[in-house]
């Protein structure tokens, strides 16, 4: 039970932060299918500068880490600036754009890693070692049976995801600044004749999105795959998306999604292990958190509302 | 009037108006991406017309230095002909959704879907191939109308976006379908699925044509006939204005007394069997086995593909062309020019990068029109 809790949320909480960047977008009347590449696109950064500097580090300290984590950050924002750019500035199909920019994440992040490989450090490869971020205790708090197995083992980004998500939850719905990004998705002529700048709240809303998806990416990066190479690309932006769509665009039901698919992968997993089934039948069990998603929908969908000016460029003569 | 230089006046003559800039905006794009790519060319120390060349040659345009016995610009070519066929196919899927207002990111797990089927049903069975691959053809476009129509079904009647709902069913069919095959019919050695027989295999290898030893798609001709079909069904039938009346405003066309729903389901059926069609083209034509637990990157190459072709079943063809030609040719660069073969997907991406931008390159020009009158 202990081990479907630990991997279960650690996988839940670098999906979380996926998600929740991609509500900030979507709120603001920017769809954003570019997750995939943005989460991408930040891990990359990340561990180029784990590659650069990381030599510069004791070997056991774990401050590479953390700035890694820092210019994941920086570089899911820039590069999500781009996404901004097209749909904001460009009037691009904001669907389109969010295709194109997934394609060209993982094309130059691929071309790159193995250009500075070669180049740079005169070792061909495709991928840049990271290694598996160390976990801890909470001291006291796991010893509590069952629920104690959430304060064990747990990664340090969790924690950092924890508390990025709450300023993230307190930033939307009570300042001044969420409530007009919220707007800018419903009704962005109104914001407008408010005297705000719809463009640069919507451009701001990408940017903070993509933020989000690099500090979940260089997470997934840290944990689940321990380098950077084309294998991060295995749908989580995709899997984020569903997951605020299936939480109504709100982050606290989306908090729930995401519980839900890492607590039906981890548990999946444990079911293949306890029946000691052949490995390939992790492979139906996989399944699970999509269908179980599909059947929830089907009876919870109907009250589903997107946010009114999703998708939509804003254009000021327009009624 | 404002005053403008005279390059600028030039070029918003050269654009033309509306109608010319369904042609001149997508090939300014092309152009443009082309020069990006050169300048990254550049910057990495490589001449990006040798490079250029290089992918020409690759995909069977231009000739290259030396040929193997039995090969040639030829079957170079045919190579790229049957690597088209699908996108061509997948992209009238992208296309025939759009139009109805649907964004069908399925495209690849309804590939993935009808290959399988095909491949369990017909590809493995001793059938002689007058009869074995027609069937294939109409196993391919049945599972993926099924396939598609299910996710039109799931928006008409519980509300689900298809967006959703796709990615789902692309999960749950790539789990499904690579547990199978890697049960039941894994090739212990290339852990793919068993290699179909020939008879069923829609594009044959190793025809001698000549001196030549080729595989010969006749296949892509039914992807270029379906592209005139699907132009003549949006523009000229009533089935399909309706379809395009759903996607330009739902609510319009319901106050006309045009079925939303029914045509959502119709579009996405039609949208699934396009795939479908693409499916086996790829997994029993241009390749003739399935890589377990993978979605080919088609179904999504194909959405930014559609786009680059203006959504027009015809402009699609050749976008095609291009990003195919592109992908095929690269092999042959990474070698001949000592690149990396990502290469060709970045320069791809540049090209879909630069077409997403077309609107607003359209809306400039139009723009600098109106104000010059």
């Amino acid at each position: 039970m202990d081990t479907v809790i630990i991997d279960g949320l650690s996988f839940m909480m670098p999906l979380l932060c996926i998600a929740v960047g991609g509500i900030y977008s979507e709120r603001s009347g920017v769809t954003n299918l570019a997750l995939e590449g943005l989460l991408g696109a930040g891990a990359f950064v990340g561990a180029l500068f784990v590659a650069f500097f990381g030599k510069l580090f004791p070997e056991t300290s774990s401050a590479p880490m953390y700035f890694a984590m820092a210019a994941s950050v920086v570089g899911g924002a820039v590069y999500a600036m781009l996404h901004g750019l097209l749909c904001v500035k460009f009037r691009a199909n904001q669907v389109i754009s969010g295709v194109v920019i997934n394609i060209l994440a993982v094309a130059l992040t691929t071309f790159l890693t193995r250009e500075i490989n070669s180049g740079v450090f005169q070792a061909p490869s495709d991928k840049i070692q990271l290694g598996v971020s160390p976990r801890f205790d909470v001291p006291g708090l796991s010893k509590i049976p069952v629920l104690g197995a959430v304060f064990k083992s747990v990664y340090p980004f969790q924690v950092v995801i924890l508390v990025v998500i709450i300023i993230a939850w307190y930033a939307l719905y009570r300042t001044r600044f969420g409530m007009r990004l919220r707007a800018c998705g419903d009704n962005p002529h109104a914001v407008d004749a408010a005297g705000i700048n719809v463009q640069r709240t919507r451009f701001l809303a990408v940017m903070i999105s993509g933020a989000l998806s690099g500090l979940g990416g260089i997470s997934f990066a840290y944990s689940f795959s321990a380098n950077f190479s084309a294998s991060i690309y295995v749908g989580a932006g995709y899997l984020a998306i569903a997951a605020l769509i299936f939480g109504n665009w709100k982050i606290v039901p989306t908090v729930g999604a995401c519980l839900l698919f890492g607590l039906a992968r981890s548990g999946g997993y444990k079911l293949v292990q306890l029946l000691a089934l052949p490995s390939s039948y992790s492979d139906l069990i996989m399944i699970l958190p999509y269908v179980v998603t599909l059947l929830l929908l089907i009876f919870f969908s109907g009250t589903n509302r997107a946010p009114r000016a999703l998708g939509e460029i804003y254009d000021k003569g327009k009624r | 009037m404002k005053k403008r230089s005279r390059v600028t006046r030039l070029l918003v003559r050269a654009f033309g108006d509306e109608r010319r800039q369904a042609f001149t905006v997508p090939v300014f794009a092309v152009v443009m991406s082309l020069a990006a790519a050169a300048i990254l060319l550049l910057a990495i120390g490589k001449n990006p017309v040798a490079a250029f060349r290089a992918l020409l040659s690759g995909a069977g345009f231009l000739p290259k230095g030396s040929y193997s016995s039995g090969k040639g610009i030829f079957t170079d070519l045919m190579t790229t002909l049957s690597s088209l066929t699908p996108m061509i196919f997948a992209a009238l899927a992208v296309t025939v959704a759009f139009k109805a207002g649907l964004f069908n990111i399925g495209v690849s797990g309804q590939m993935l879907f009808a290959g399988f089927l095909a491949t369990v049903l017909v590809g493995y069975s001793a059938l002689p191939g007058y009869i074995a691959r027609p069937l294939v053809i109409l196993i391919g476009i049945a599972a993926g109308a099924i396939a598609g129509g299910v996710i039109g079904l799931l928006k008409y009647r519980f509300n689900i976006n298809e967006v959703v709902s796709s990615i789902m069913i692309n999960y749950i069919f790539q789990y499904v379908i690579g547990f199978f095959i890697l049960t039941k019919f894994v090739d212990p050695v290339t852990r793919h699925s068993k290699a179909i027989v020939k008879a069923a295999r829609l594009v044959p290898s190793g025809v001698q044509i000549g001196r030549y030893k080729t595989d010969f798609p006749v296949i892509v001709v039914l992807a270029v006939a379906a592209s005139f079909a699907l132009k003549f069904f949006l523009d000229r039938t009533r089935a399909g204005f309706e379809l395009r009346a759903v996607g330009a405003h739902p609510k319009a066309a319901q106050y006309a007394g045009v079925k939303v729903g029914r045509n959502i389901v119709l579009a996405m059926t039609l949208s699934g069997a396009l795939a479908g069609l693409a499916g086996v083209a790829y997994y029993l034509g241009y390749y003739d086995s399935i890589t377990p637990k993978a979605l080919s990157s088609v179904g999504f190459d194909a959405i930014a593909v559609s786009l680059l072709g203006n959504s027009n079943p015809i402009g699609g063809l050749f976008a095609s062309i291009l990003v195919t030609a592109v992908d095929r040719g690269s092999t042959y660069m990474s070698s001949a020019m000592n690149v990396q073969r990502e290469i060709s997907q970045v320069i791809t991406g540049l090209i879909l990068l630069f077409s997403a931008c077309g609107a607003f390159i359209r809306h400039l020009v139009n723009r600098a029109r109106e104000e010059d009158k």
